[in-house]
């Protein structure tokens, strides 16, 4: 399931032991193109991985945190902690990839 | 929305083959470049070597091949691709019209385009340097920002980026007077040298800037698709113009030498043929 982050609020997914953060806009077209993707990975992970979707211009705090100046920005956090990130889209096999090896 | 069988991206002889015979074979064919073809092919003078036309001037080989594709009922669509997505199965085109496409193969014909990066420009992408205005635009609220604009009609972009960003350096690299209302828009001058994390360095001076946009006229083909395995400016591409992204093809000059007009209609066909392969 893919979870909606509202208030800058992140806390469940730093929480968890690992979890996926998809930082993107509705403005966006290459976040567009991959929100379809996302939400499908978020149905297959599901129970292994937490995937949080974050718009930027509602949580500005956590684009700041993070570091975000480019969307799509990717990031795998492992107990609360950045362990990759990645800018752009990417096809759902190398997104899993990605997933994968964080 | 329409899902084409073939999306070709460029209108030169390999472009123009590829979608020859894509038509012959009965695809559906989206065939996007310029309407009235390749304007680098109408500046030849004359062309020697392609048979049956002796001495024949690019600006008549257009003409030919403009009726060609018009005989077999195939139109051209204007636009220009600055993104490739790959969904699994199908591929989506993004035009920089705004316009969405959707086809189940890609022929990149687009040429060879020698933009080496900026010093710099690489290991910032994302995280400073953006190629997209309209995009990256609102993570730039309140900061500094500059725009290197290859074209004319980037200054629309960079008026749009002034709306939101306190400060844009503009610099162009075409002729041509530029000015703009908005005063927090700066025209400068030179020759970008390196980009470093706040700040774009030209030949002239330092300018601080939070994010560097880096608009050229065509995206490097390793930066339009994910995944696309490129040797220099080149395509690495296989004997039946596969490329390293499955269900993409490439054809003519963007391949590799000789850059010869004929050479680029024989890797068209090609291309069209190993599509057809694909899709069957």
């Amino acid at each position: 399931m893919l979870n909606t982050v509202v208030n800058n609020d992140l806390g469940a997914a730093k929480t968890a032991a690992k979890a996926f953060i998809d930082f993107n806009a509705t403005w966006c077209g290459p976040c567009r193109m991959l929100a379809p993707i996302v939400d499908e990975l978020a149905d297959e992970y599901d129970g292994q991985v937490e995937f949080y979707s974050v718009d930027v211009d509602e949580n500005p705090d956590l684009a700041q945190e993070y570091g975000v100046f480019s969307i799509p920005t990717l990031v795998v956090l492992k107990d609360g902690k950045a362990a990759a990130q990645k800018v752009g889209f990417i096809p759902k096999d190398a997104l899993k990839s990605f997933i994968d090896n964080a | 929305m329409d899902i084409y069988d073939i999306a070709i991206i460029g209108t030169g002889p390999a472009g123009v083959s590829a979608a020859i015979t894509a038509k012959v074979r009965e695809k559906s064919v989206l065939l996007i470049g310029e309407t009235k073809l390749s304007s680098k092919m109408r500046k030849a003078k004359e062309i020697l070597n392609w048979p049956g036309a002796y001495g024949v001037s690019g600006e008549e080989l257009a003409d030919r091949l403009h009726d060609h594709l018009a005989a077999m009922g195939v139109n051209v669509t204007e636009d220009r691709i600055t993104a490739v997505y790959d969904m699994g199965g199908s591929f989506t085109l993004q035009g920089k019209s705004g316009e969405m496409y959707t086809a189940r193969t890609v022929i990149l014909a687009m040429g060879v385009v020698s933009a080496k990066s900026i010093p710099g420009e690489d290991e910032l992408l994302g995280s400073g340097v953006s190629y997209c205005a309209t995009c990256d635009a609102p993570l730039y609220r309140g900061k500094t920002a500059a725009v290197i604009a290859w074209s004319p009609e980037e200054e629309r972009e960079a008026r749009f980026l002034a709306g939101i960003a306190s400060k844009v350096w503009y610099l162009p690299m075409y002729k041509g007077d530029v000015s703009f209302d908005a005063d927090n828009i700066a025209v400068i001058g030179g020759v970008p040298t390196a980009i470093e994390r706040g700040r774009l360095i030209t030949d002239q001076g330092t300018y601080d800037a939070d994010g560097v946009f880096v608009l050229r006229e065509s995206v490097a083909p390793a930066k339009l698709i994910y995944g696309l395995d490129t040797d220099g400016a080149h395509v690495v591409v296989d004997r039946d113009m596969q490329t390293s992204v499955k269900g993409v093809f490439a054809c003519g000059d963007i391949t590799g030498r000789p850059y010869q007009y004929i050479k680029a209609a024989g890797e068209g066909n090609v291309c069209a043929l190993s599509c057809v392969k694909y899709l069957d």
